[in-house]
């Protein structure tokens, strides 16, 4: 977007409605935005208008014992997690904020929480932002209003457009209200620690813990280095070579990893789950506030050192990231760590060709996601964002979009060209 | 209920097209006699039957994407198959379509510990995938009450539930992966071992859409580790109404118990008689709740559950104190729908969604109904996502008990969306609530939705005459009105 760029700010979905048919009969392309948290996510576009939905804002229904919440797309998502707050519930998906990354001023809103289905390290075993989105009401690129699924929990009655919608960053519809469903909070969490020789150790010590009945929730993996910017205190054996744990032959007998166990609920169920897991695991416990504090960097993407390069978000099979991490290591000099019990990797540093070097990677240990999130420099100008479809897949993404917008007056090609 | 008129061209080029299907797959895999195609004509929905034009059972992806194409080409239509055990007629065969089984894709192809998941044919069944893994302490969550006949294909294509899915998900909430065909014969792969990808979830809307965008070929479901211990209680109620509000009262105290399940009187008593599972005969609702999880964080809730229960007015409770008997618990409440047959010929299994804290409105409108109609009504509930299964006893040897049972059920549906829930919550559409979805959704949100479908399958080849209540061809939905203010332009065709 240039400054010069107009923008119709909108308070309703007939507005919204407007706006769009007033598009489709200029051929002109509307960037949809809210806060604008996540503009620098995707491909860069050039657009005629900025809708502005942030005065769509407001909780429409909350009823906790029903755990269902009704809310305007353009409400910030610290509003949300107020009022959930108040009655001990939760977005059980975790929702992150990249405004770090990216260089803005807040976590965004709502809707753009939805549009991008971006989720924290609760989604290992809680499910992603698109498994707790009910139901929503929007405008198509056509210009005409249209609901999917409801306000209930349990619901089969018709395609389910709700997965649809959530991750396809504003390029098939503009959602006002979203139904989504809310989960109590646990009532405490702890964190176990446990120092491990190296990630490929990890990842199976982690697998290890899974096979088990002690109910891990997130499982996340930091290079000893990190782990030791981050506060936690690691026992004398770690790998004291400042360096990175780039020297795989002298890594032998070196602790260059660490585990970091998060259990969730109550009390009583978290000292007898951490006991259990010690006992196969060794390691320390991280008490809830520090638990906490740590979580929210590794949700938050705080962990890499200033300043931030590009970085790479890798979704992958969790017992492959060792080895996409292990071809990286060999052609690029990079910052990681990951999350998901490996299947969430964040990559910093690099060359230019990380992305395409990551993507071939991935191709090669069974298949998964590289996406740019941050592009320190411009990087999206040479390489595609969100990775490339294969042929067919390309093709049916067309026709979904043209099902929806077919002048492609949304977000037109902000995440592949044409969609 | 109407089912689109069949091409009688097509129904012509029968004996031609069993000749070419025979080319395509080995001729054993077409099977064409009037005799062995009885075994097909229907799914749960029984009431529902019809011959198809054939089946058609590949045994390779690759003769899936073959058929499909050669149908395309032909301008065949074709209706997936799982296991048939659908309850809202998916499956129903069309005189004029191939009906393309997946009985043969049975296997288990790879178990992935690693990756905590499993990759399998369709064709397996549900509870196969849990049998495979739990000699490692695994297994799979979503656990229909048909899981031992019905396909892991078909959970995916109903988005299917389970008595456990309040804590652990539907189906969409436990599949990583997908392979699948499209009527152009198109193989394609969405999801992985991975979790979450970049690109629009075609997975989340391949799951649910009752076999009319894809044929699903290959799943990959994550596992779990089975909880450590479970244990449940048995609580009887005097009032329905109170036991509603207990029900509130145990999730707006944080706790999500793995089930929650809820019957009322005639279904209690059926289940007793059948089962002999302990159940407080003269209780008007009854509630099972299981908790799951470590052995001390269970027994913790149990005394939770245990005093909420207490405090919304119970008149009896039962906790488990083995297996055997948490076992028993849950053998009343599932063998309902056999227990149910018992009392009745026939019997109408509905499945809505409500707010929770609509029950005891829904109840009494049920027994008004119930009156009106003349015809009695067994509840049994998921009564922790307010998803509702009603049977409705009848006897179809009766003339006209079988449209009064529809309407009665119809009516139920109705009650559903007007209380602010749904017309399905883990069935189906199918042919059996087609017509209703206009109670639910405006024509634009179906135009909508049909429009999905024109982007798998531009010729409505796949499955036709379910889920929607009007078919619109292609080129019609795709006609765009643009207009700004006053100056009118020509309406373009998109498709
Ligand atoms: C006694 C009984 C109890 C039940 N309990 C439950 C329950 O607790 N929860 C629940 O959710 N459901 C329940 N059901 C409904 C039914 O079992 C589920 O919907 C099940 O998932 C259907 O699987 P199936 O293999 O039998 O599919 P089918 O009945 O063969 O087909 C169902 C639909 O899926 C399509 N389909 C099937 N396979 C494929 C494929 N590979 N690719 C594309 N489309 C396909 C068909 O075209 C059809 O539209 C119950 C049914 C019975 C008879």
């Amino acid at each position: 977007m240039t400054l010069s760029t107009p923008i119709i700010s909108v308070s309703s979905l007939d507005e919204v409605k407007s706006a769009v048919t007033d598009a489709m009969a200029d051929k002109s392309r509307l960037e949809i935005i809210a806060s604008g948290s996540k503009r620098a996510l995707g491909r860069k576009c050039a657009y005629d208008v900025t809708l502005d939905l942030s005065a769509m804002t407001g909780i429409i229904d909350y009823q906790p014992e029903e755990l269902v919440l009704t809310v305007r797309a353009g409400t910030p998502i610290a509003e949300v997690q107020t009022a959930l707050a108040e009655a001990r519930q939760m977005l059980a998906f975790e929702v992150p904020d990249y405004s770090h990354l990216l260089d803005t001023a807040n976590a965004g809103t709502i809707g753009g929480v939805v549009a991008t289905n971006l989720s924290g390290p609760r989604r290992l075993t809680a499910g992603a932002a698109r498994d707790y989105l009910l139901g929503f009401e929007a405008i198509s690129g056509r210009g005409e209003a249209f609901k999917s699924g409801g306000k209930v929990m349990k619901n089969v009655t018709g395609y389910d457009l709700s997965k649809l919608m959530t991750g396809s960053f504003g390029t098939l519809a503009v959602m006002d209200e979203i139904t989504l469903k809310t989960l109590p909070r646990p009532e405490t969490s702890c964190s176990l620690i446990v120092q491990v020789d190296d990630f490929a150790a990890a990842t199976n010590k982690i697998a290890s813990l899974f096979a088990t009945p002690h109910e891990p929730g997130s499982a996340a993996i930091l290079p000893a280095e990190l782990a030791r910017q981050a506060g936690l205190p690691l026992n004398k054996d770690t790998d004291k070579d400042t360096d990175k744990d780039t020297d795989k032959d002298t890594g032998k007998d070196k602790k260059s990893c660490v585990i970091v166990v998060r259990l969730e609920g109550i009390d009583i169920s978290i000292a007898d789950r951490l006991a259990n897991l010690q006992r196969l695991t060794g390691g320390d416990r991280l008490e809830a506030t520090a638990s906490e504090a740590l979580w929210a960097k590794i949700r938050d993407v705080r962990l890499f050192t200033a300043p931030v390069r590009d970085v790479w978000k890798i979704s992958c099979p969790p017992a492959a990231a060792a080895s996409v991490i292990d071809t990286i290591k060999a052609s690029h000099d990079i910052s990681y760590f990951a999350d998901w019990a490996g299947g969430l990797v964040w990559m910093t540093g690099g060359t230019d060709t990380l992305g395409t070097d990551l993507r071939q990677a991935l191709a090669g240990f069974g298949g998964g996601f590289a996406m740019l999130i941050r592009d320190s420099g411009t990087t999206r100008q040479v390489i595609p964002p969100f990775q490339p479809l294969p042929g067919p897949m390309l093709a049916l993404h067309k026709r979904v979009k043209a099902a929806f917008d077919p002048l492609a007056v949304l977000n037109a090609g902000r995440m592949h060209d044409g969609i | 209920m109407l089912m689109p008129d069949p091409d009688q061209d097509v129904i012509d080029r029968r004996d031609a097209i069993c000749a070419a299907l025979k080319k395509i797959v080995p001729a054993a895999c077409v099977i064409d006699s009037q005799e062995s195609m009885r075994a097909y004509d229907a799914d749960g929905l029984s009431a529902y039957r019809q011959l198809p034009l054939a089946v058609v059972l590949p045994e390779t992806v690759e003769q899936i994407a073959a058929v499909m194409k050669w149908c395309k080409a032909e301008g065949v239509k074709v209706v997936p198959r799982g296991a048939g055990t659908s309850l809202s007629g998916g499956a129903l065969p069309l005189a004029d379509a191939v009906l393309l089984g997946l009985g043969k894709f049975n296997r288990i192809l790879e178990v992935d510990y690693d990756n905590r998941c499993v990759v399998a044919q369709p064709g397996v069944t549900n509870l196969a995938i849990t049998h495979a893994v739990q000699g490692d302490g695994f297994y799979y969550a979503p656990d229909p009450s048909s899981q031992i006949a019905c396909s892991v294909g078909g959970n995916v294509a109903e988005n299917s539930g389970g008595v456990h899915c309040l804590k652990y998900g539907l189906t969409t909430n436990n599949l990583l992966g997908i392979e699948m065909v499209t009527m152009d014969g198109e193989i394609l792969r969405l999801g992985g071992k991975h979790l979450d990808a970049g690109d629009y979830d075609l997975m989340g809307v391949m799951t649910g859409s009752e076999g009319l965008l894809g044929v699903v070929s290959e799943v990959t479901l994550r596992i779990l580790q089975k909880p450590a211990t479970q244990r449940a209680l048995l609580v009887g109620f005097e009032d329905t109404g109170s036991a509603g509000t207990a029900v509130g009262d145990v999730i707006a105290a944080g706790i999500i118990p793995a089930g929650m399940e809820m019957m009322d009187g005639l279904a209690i008593n059926a289940a007793e008689d059948f089962a002999n599972a302990g159940y407080p005969r003269g209780a008007a609702a009854l509630i099972i709740v299981e908790l799951d999880g470590p052995e001390a964080e269970v027994d913790a809730l149990i005394g939770r559950v245990e005093t909420i229960m207490r405090s919304a007015g119970a008149s009896s409770i039962k906790i488990s104190q083995s297996e055997e008997e948490r076992n028993l618990f849950w053998a009343g409440r599932k063998s309902a729908f056999p227990a149910v047959g018992r009392i009745s010929p026939d019997y109408l299994c509905m499945d809505g969604t409500i707010p929770r804290r609509r029950l005891p409105d829904m109840m009494v409108r049920m027994a008004s109904l119930s009156q009106k109609y003349g015809l009695r009504v067994a509840n049994v509930f998921h009564a922790g996502d307010g998803n509702l299964h009603p049977l409705i006893l009848f006897d179809a040897n009766q003339p006209g008990e079988l449209e009064r049972a529809e309407d009665f059920g119809a009516d139920i549906l109705r009650s559903c969306v007007e209380m602010g829930g749904v017309l399905t919550g883990e069935h189906g559409v199918g042919v059996e609530k087609r017509d209703l979805m206009n109670i639910q959704f405006t024509e634009e949100d179906l135009k909508q939705q049909q429009r999905l479908k024109c982007a798998f399958d531009a010729d409505h080849l796949l499955n036709p005459g379910k889920v929607f209540p009007h078919l619109h061809r292609c080129a019609e939905l795709g006609r765009l009105h643009v207009h700004k203010g006053k100056m009118p332009h020509p309406d373009l065709p998109r498709f």
